[in-house]
């Protein structure tokens, strides 16, 4: 009996070490997430946040043979509040996911067999702008973290699917809510709250991966005392308690200079500054933090004093490119507001804006990077491109070190009028102005286009970042809220509200393959290598669908 | 500018103003202009930002229509405007004062599309007898060959029971008078032209990049692919400007019965 149990035991042993089963992520691993392409550890994928995979097995000269391998559909209808936004996280055989809004489920990526799931009901006093939505985990060790649309952050155990501690990071009664993907550095694990639209006061905030502990906090909107609060000037020193500065995409981080990098919302309210007088910092803003101590270490700001919602929370994607004959560390955005910007990421230096759509509320900007800003919202209504959802938004980009080009999901040739009316601020509701008329949809839920390209149309667009050109743009009759993710055979996989889900070739944006999904690509798509095999994951409409080239 | 003139001369008709009439159906009252002035306003603020311009945003709950769901009097409006729809991004609205939740409804019952036209445009729309309105509807005018009222008509153009409690009397004026001026989504006309030259027009139901849906002037539904095109693309709505061609008394009698539509009865 003995005997029989050692010799299980053993012819056991080679099958699980090549499973790498590990299922654990100190972070060592994260640190050299570049090292293992078949793993997605990180929400972008690695800390520099640019969405690129190493797995070369995908080709352009084999993508027109890419398989269907399998479906999951959440449980919960995909409505218009509940769009299907996770990167899921692919650790060791498993893949960790969130269905909206909050229901934590581990797959086999192999099958899509679930695991386990942890289901969590959001409390009823969750209040949020645009979807009851989630963005992905973030993995320490065993530990997944998720923050949940009423404030809440928790710690799973990544193999049982138990909770272990659950901490309220901000008041949902307030309008505070947590949609980002957390990210985690060393023993921390840092979010921050959105909720732009009903007059919170933005932050950044660490825990202790361990115990839930709250380590440091940062104040996206300076308070009396400090440094950035003389940019709220209103007299009576109030407008900063309501300022805004929300978080919903995740930072990036650049170990060697031990800097984090985070895009912060708009300030409160969105559509008339008139009782926040000043720059209002660091709304529509990059900060750029020690993760062990939250102290910043600079700052810039693309919209100053915005009045049209153009939170900066895009990416901030880290890269080393040669920039004017020198080798710089860049840090790189395509902003909501129709501008991409290359930065210095060592000291904030500026170094590049250059619209990326049609844009017409800037026309310049000084040698320090401050734009010159020329349209506002008034009381008759003030004509501005782009439109309030932005040039881009949630979903993100990616960059190829391959190609050297920046690839942005745009929305290009879109307007709003934007009227300014007055507002006051009522705990918990909205503290926004009036709401800018748009010919896009902002949801983009009606299953029908019956629009004129005149109301704006979508696009993948890549861009030199050395000049801010346009290379190529791949252009769709509708927009698009599909991140994108480009690998290192020179592909880009992308989609948009049509359903339509493809691959191009990353050097000319020619379409070398797609297929309908059926509903909305509202993610961002990842690679993965399981058993030699790599997979593309991507979320449409209520499921998760993944796709490899056939045996 | 003839249209300028036109309305002036309507305006010397003096004739009686009615922003919407009163009657049986969904709507209950008749709003007053500075209500519905304040319920833009308050709708831009609360509600916009899902529900979109025309209302139409939100699938399962066009604002515009004049039918909801969940409420059918102002009373039950008010009531979810204000506790919200669990579950949902509707969320309670407590600080919304009586007098609020009165204009976000009156705005709603008289909701536009594009929300462009003014008190001050209402008030230059001459509004005559509904009677011969109707005689005109399905005699010498013909809009019934296209417009159906509870039935009739055809597939590709909208039936208008209802559209009282839909429209204001300037953007029905406006309908008649310049039916170009302001296409709604659903309303616009489309031609594909095949590469050996054969053309189909119909109305625009969906479109995608490489695709468009179609009802055909037969009212067949029709899908081409736009590889096999030699061209395709929006072409102006086939509902003929009656400006030179009924008089001022005709448009403000068709005017008259058009806002007496306001019944709409399950087909």
């Amino acid at each position: 009996m003995k005997l029989t149990h050692t010799l299980a035991l053993a012819a056991l042993l080679p099958f699980a070490v090549s499973l790498a089963t590990a299922q654990e992520v100190p972070p060592e691993r994260l640190l050299n997430a570049a090292s293992e392409p078949g793993s997605w550890l990180l929400h972008h994928g690695g800390y520099d946040g640019q969405r690129h995979s190493d797995l070369t097995q995908i080709t352009p000269e084999n993508v027109g043979q890419l398989d269907l391998q399998w479906i999951w559909q959440v449980r919960s209808a995909a409505g218009a509040a509940q769009k299907f936004e996770a990167t899921p996280l692919l650790v060791d055989g498993v893949l960790y996911t969130v269905s909206p809004p909050n229901d934590v489920v581990a797959l086999d990526p192999k099958t899509g067999r679930v695991f386990w799931t942890y289901p969590y009901t959001p409390s009823p006093d969750a209040r949020v702008c645009c979807g009851r939505v989630n963005r992905g985990l973030a993995i320490h060790g065993t530990t997944l973290f998720m923050g949940a649309i009423d404030g809440h952050l928790l710690a799973i155990d990544a193999l049982s699917g138990q909770l272990k501690w659950d901490v309220t990071v901000a008041d949902a009664t307030l309008g505070y809510s947590l949609t980002v993907a957390p990210l985690v550095i060393d023993d921390k694990v840092i979010v921050g709250p959105a909720g732009g639209e009903y007059g919170i006061r933005g932050f950044l905030v660490a825990y202790n991966v361990e115990t839930g502990e709250e380590e440091w906090r940062f104040n996206l909107v300076p308070g009396p005392g400090e440094a950035g609060f003389e940019s709220w000037a209103d007299p009576a020193q109030e407008a900063y308690k309501t300022g805004g500065g929300s978080i919903w995409t995740t930072g990036t981080y650049d170990p060697e200079l031990n800097l984090m990098y985070w895009g912060v919302g708009n300030p409160g309210p969105d559509w008339n500054g008139d009782s926040r007088p000043g720059d209002n910092l660091y709304t529509e803003s990059v900060v750029a933090l020690n993760p062990d101590t939250g102290e910043l270490a600079w700052h810039y700001q693309y919209t100053p004093h915005d009045e049209m919602d153009y939170d900066s929370t895009q990416v901030q994607v880290l890269a080393d490119i040669e920039f004017e004959g020198a080798q710089r560390k860049v840090l790189m955005t395509a902003n909501r507001n129709g501008v991409f910007y290359v930065i210095d990421r060592t000291n904030g230096e500026f170094l590049l804006a250059k619209p990326f759509v049609a844009v017409n509320w800037v026309d310049g900007w000084d040698e320090k990077g401050r734009p010159n800003q020329v349209l506002a919202p008034s009381e008759e209504g003030t004509f501005i491109m782009p439109n309030n959802q932005g040039a881009t938004n949630w979903y993100p980009p990616s960059f190829s070190p391959v190609t050297g080009l920046f690839y942005v999901p745009s929305w290009l040739d879109t307007y709003s009028v934007y009227t300014k009316r007055p507002v006051t601020y009522t705990a918990g509701q909205q503290y926004v102005g009036a709401f800018p008329t748009m010919a896009m949809p902002a949801l983009g839920v009606r299953p029908v286009n019956q629009r004129i390209p005149e109301d704006g149309f979508g696009a993948i667009q890549a861009i030199d970042p050395k000049t801010g050109d346009i290379v190529w743009r791949h252009e769709m009759t509708d927009v698009t809220d599909s991140g994108v993710l480009s690998t290192a055979s020179n592909l880009v996989f992308g989609g948009g509200r049509e359903g339509f889900f493809y691959a191009l070739d990353a050097r000319t944006g020619q379409e070398l393959w797609r297929e309908n999904l059926g509903g909305q690509v509202a993610s961002g798509p990842i690679s993965y290598e399981i058993e030699g095999k790599q997979y593309i994951a991507v979320n449409a409409g209520g499921a998760m669908f993944v796709f490899a080239l056939p045996e | 500018m003839i249209l300028q003139n036109f309305r002036k001369a309507l305006l010397g008709s003096a004739a009686v103003l009615l922003l919407c009439s009163s009657g049986a159906g969904a709507q209950e009252h008749s709003y007053a202009p500075s209500d519905i002035e304040n319920g833009r306003g308050l709708y831009q603020a609360n509600c916009l930002g899902c529900h979109g311009n025309n209302g139409d945003s939100v699938e399962g709950a066009n604002l515009a229509s004049g039918r909801f769901r969940r409420a059918s009097s102002d009373e039950d409006l008010m009531a979810i405007i204000r506790n919200g729809i669990p579950e949902t991004l509707m969320i309670p609205r407590p600080q919304l004062s009586y007098g609020d939740l009165r204009s976000l409804v009156a705005f709603l019952r008289t909701m536009q599309s594009g929300g462009v036209q003014t008190a001050q445009d209402e008030a230059e729309v001459t509004i005559g007898d509904a009677v011969r309105g109707a005689e005109l509807f399905f005699g010498s005018a013909d809009c019934s060959s296209c417009h159906g009222v509870n039935g009739g008509g055809t597939r590709l153009h909208p039936d208008l029971a209802g559209i009282g409690s839909q429209r204001s009397a300037f953007v029905l004026q406006q309908s008649i008078l310049d039916p170009r001026a302001v296409v709604r989504e659903g309303q616009r006309f489309y031609q594909v032209t095949a590469k050996d030259g054969t053309t189909v027009a119909g109305k625009l139901l969906n479109q995608d990049t490489h695709s468009v849906q179609l009802m055909n002037e037969q009212e067949k539904l029709v899908s081409f692919r736009k590889e096999d095109l030699e061209s395709h693309g929006v072409i102006p709505t086939p509902m003929p400007a009656y400006l030179d061609v009924l008089s001022a008394t005709d448009v403000a009698d068709l005017v008259a019965y058009l806002l007496s539509l306001t019944t709409e009865q399950a087909p």
